[in-house]
């Protein structure tokens, strides 16, 4: 689904160059839960960004669904994000301007979908997340685990391949991360396949697989005493 | 097309959204109203006066000390023999007045004695058999004066000619069916008038307002008027010899008679300059509004400009997100393009009945003409294409919001 081989990500100035990613290798297979986990600079943002096709790289492969997105242009890249990727934020990043119901919209408005299509699955995806009373309500006047549930919902309805989350429990309380935990484990026993970058052991944990990243290169964590020292959990869990 | 969220977006956003519309509401109502006075007065300068315009000159003649009537009529018939006799001259005619002079005589107009009501008001000129040519007038009907037909009207007298010649607008007003010529009417006197003539087109001496539901009617009496106070000269040199006949003319009258003044500012037109100082009110008018709609809709578009700016600005991190969620650069850019055109179409909407309402108000209160709705739709039309114009470069800016924004900080 996602597989990465030898990427790089340089960021240049005039006096100095920067390696967010050196000889970045991975290999997401299809239905995996993967959560993406290293120190604050390691890479895990960059590396998301690049996945998500936010960003471009500087050198290596990448291919998505089978696709090498190094050559494609803005549009083909704008395509991809939207039919194959749904991004849920730490932030949630929903469009205070608009409803619910209009911010779930908003990636299938751009897939030029008929209205009475994006309706269903509009419903469908407020359904799915519990909040198929709130369509008419802005985010300012949801709770933060509410808000994130209605990303999740945005991510969801354009039915994507690959389910991105950057720290998605970030800003939320334990009972509210909890929940929407529970909603990623649920979209993932559905067949999703879900990439999660995350600095929280815990939240890690519950993924089915954990790469680790220290400074721009997915590490061995046998090999990695100083996470062992932090977090030793997410090695057992599958 | 996303009409219906950008809409939703925009009544949250009602304040600037409604400052700009009402701007733009504004702007259109000043802007149609001034280009339509612009456009009338452009029409009332370059109106036809009939006149040989290239080739006339007139000359303003006040006599100096006490004359008699006997003795201006004698001195006029000099001096108009002394300008014909002028090489680079063709003719000359003494006149009460000329068109586009800015003022001068005009008669209400009757087609019976009694008549309270008048048909129509005609402006007035006296003069004798030479005026047609003097001026360049073309005679379409009838003949032109006999010398024994003009007759003398001193300081003060009123004196109603038994002949006129008639403009062809005065002519068809007073007898529509094109029968006019032979025809008589009464000109605030008992005595009536025939047509011995009609003149393709003879502009009025005025231009202001009142003279409008009269254009070009005017009529010209066989009468030298040899009042005490003063003559005009209606000089037509031979093509290409104006200025040495406006050099030559005002001698050969001095020397005739010193007794005269012929002011050195105005005593001396040409018909070009007649008509230059006629219309200053127009052209001052005209270039007013010009430079009134041109800062208008500079404003406007700085308006337009400054609040997309800054709106773009505020959103950088949602323009992130729309793009992070699949928009194009294009879909980003058509989302303020569309966003400017609907405040584009409120305010045009609102503008429009301002527009028409400004212009019902000065139909009533300054008697202007109805504003044609051509204007109101030219007006629409450049005020959202300058919408559009003005919000491209913050749109552009706006696409070029890369999706990684989505996943900074806000």
């Amino acid at each position: 689904m996602l597989k990465m081989s030898h990427l790089s990500k340089v960021y240049r100035t005039e006096v100095v160059e920067t390696y967010a990613l050196r000889d970045f290798n991975i290999d997401v297979k299809e239905g995996e839960f993967v959560a993406v986990t290293g120190p604050s600079g390691s890479g895990k943002t960059t590396f998301l960004t690049i996945a998500g096709l936010l960003e471009t790289f500087s050198g290596g492969e990448y291919h998505l669904d089978g696709i090498e997105v190094s050559n494609l242009n803005d549009n083909a890249r704008s395509r991809i994000r939207n039919e194959k990727i749904g991004f849920i934020f730490q932030a949630f990043n929903l469009i205070p301007d608009l409803n619910v119901y209009d911010n779930i919209e908003v990636p299938l408005r751009y897939r030029g979908m008929k209205a009475a299509e994006r309706k269903q699955r509009i419903m469908d995806a407020l359904e799915r997340v519990g909040l198929s009373s709130r369509a008419r309500h802005y985010p300012a006047e949801l709770s933060g685990g509410q808000q994130q549930r209605v990303a999740i919902a945005r991510a969801l309805a354009g039915s994507p391949r690959l389910l991105l989350a950057d720290e998605p429990t970030g800003n939320l309380d334990t009972q509210m991360a909890r929940g929407v935990l529970e909603l990623l484990e649920e979209i993932h026993r559905d067949g999703a396949t879900i990439v999660m970058v995350t600095h929280d052991p815990e939240l890690a944990a519950r993924a089915q697989r954990n790469v680790h990243i220290i400074d721009g290169q997915v590490v061995d964590l046998a090999e990695e005493p100083r996470f062992h020292a932090h977090a030793a959990a997410p090695q057992s869990l599958a | 097309m996303q009409i219906r969220p950008i809409l939703a977006a925009l009544r949250r956003h009602k304040a600037g959204t409604v400052l700009i519309a009402l701007q733009i509401a504004l702007t259109l109502a000043i802007v149609c109203n001034a280009l339509f006075i612009i456009h009338e007065r452009l029409a009332n300068m370059s109106e036809a006066s009939g006149v040989d315009e290239a080739n006339v000159f007139v000359i303003k003649n006040q006599w100096a000390g006490d004359r008699s009537t006997q003795q201006i009529d004698a001195q006029v018939r000099s001096d108009v023999l002394a300008l014909r006799q002028l090489p680079g001259v063709r003719d000359a005619a003494p006149a009460s007045g000329y068109p586009l002079k800015g003022g001068g005589w005009d008669n209400f107009v009757t087609m019976t004695p009694d008549q309270v009501k008048p048909t129509t008001d005609s402006s007035v000129y006296g003069s004798d058999e030479h005026l047609l040519d003097a001026l360049g007038l073309r005679l379409i009907a009838g003949r032109n004066f006999r010398p024994d037909e003009v007759v003398v009207m001193g300081t003060q007298q009123v004196v109603i000619p038994p002949v006129v010649i008639v403009s062809k607008a005065l002519a068809d007003r007073l007898f529509p069916d094109g029968s006019a010529l032979g025809k008589s009417f009464y000109a605030m006197s008992a005595t009536p008038t025939t047509i011995i003539g009609i003149v393709d087109e003879l502009h009025r001496p005025g231009v202001n307002q009142w003279n409008r539901p009269y254009a070009g009617q005017s009529l010209i009496w066989p009468l030298r008027p040899d009042d005490a106070r003063g003559i005009y000269y209606i000089v037509r040199a031979k093509p290409g010899r104006l200025a040495a006949a406006m050099r030559e003319a005002p001698k050969a009258l001095y020397a005739q008679d010193r007794m005269r003044i012929i002011d050195p500012k105005d005593g001396l037109l040409s018909f070009a300059r007649v008509r230059s100082r006629v219309y200053d009110r127009d052209r001052g008018m005209a270039i007013l509004m010009g430079i009134v709609s041109m800062v208008l809709l500079a404003i406007t578009a700085a308006g337009i400009v400054g609040l997309t700016s800054f709106w773009v600005g505020q959103r950088r991190k949602q323009i992130g997100v729309r793009r992070a969620l699949g928009a194009t650069r294009g879909d980003i850019l058509n989302y303020f393009l569309t966003e400017n055109l609907l405040i584009g179409l409120g305010g045009v909407f609102v503008g429009t009945v301002l527009a028409i309402g400004i212009n019902l108000w000065m139909v009533a209160r300054f008697e202007m003409a109805r504003l044609s709705l051509a204007y109101v739709v030219a007006g629409v039309v450049a005020l959202l294409l300058l919408g559009q114009g003005a919000v491209l470069a913050p749109a552009l800016r706006a696409s070029r919001v890369s999706p990684v924004e989505a996943t900074r900080s806000a």
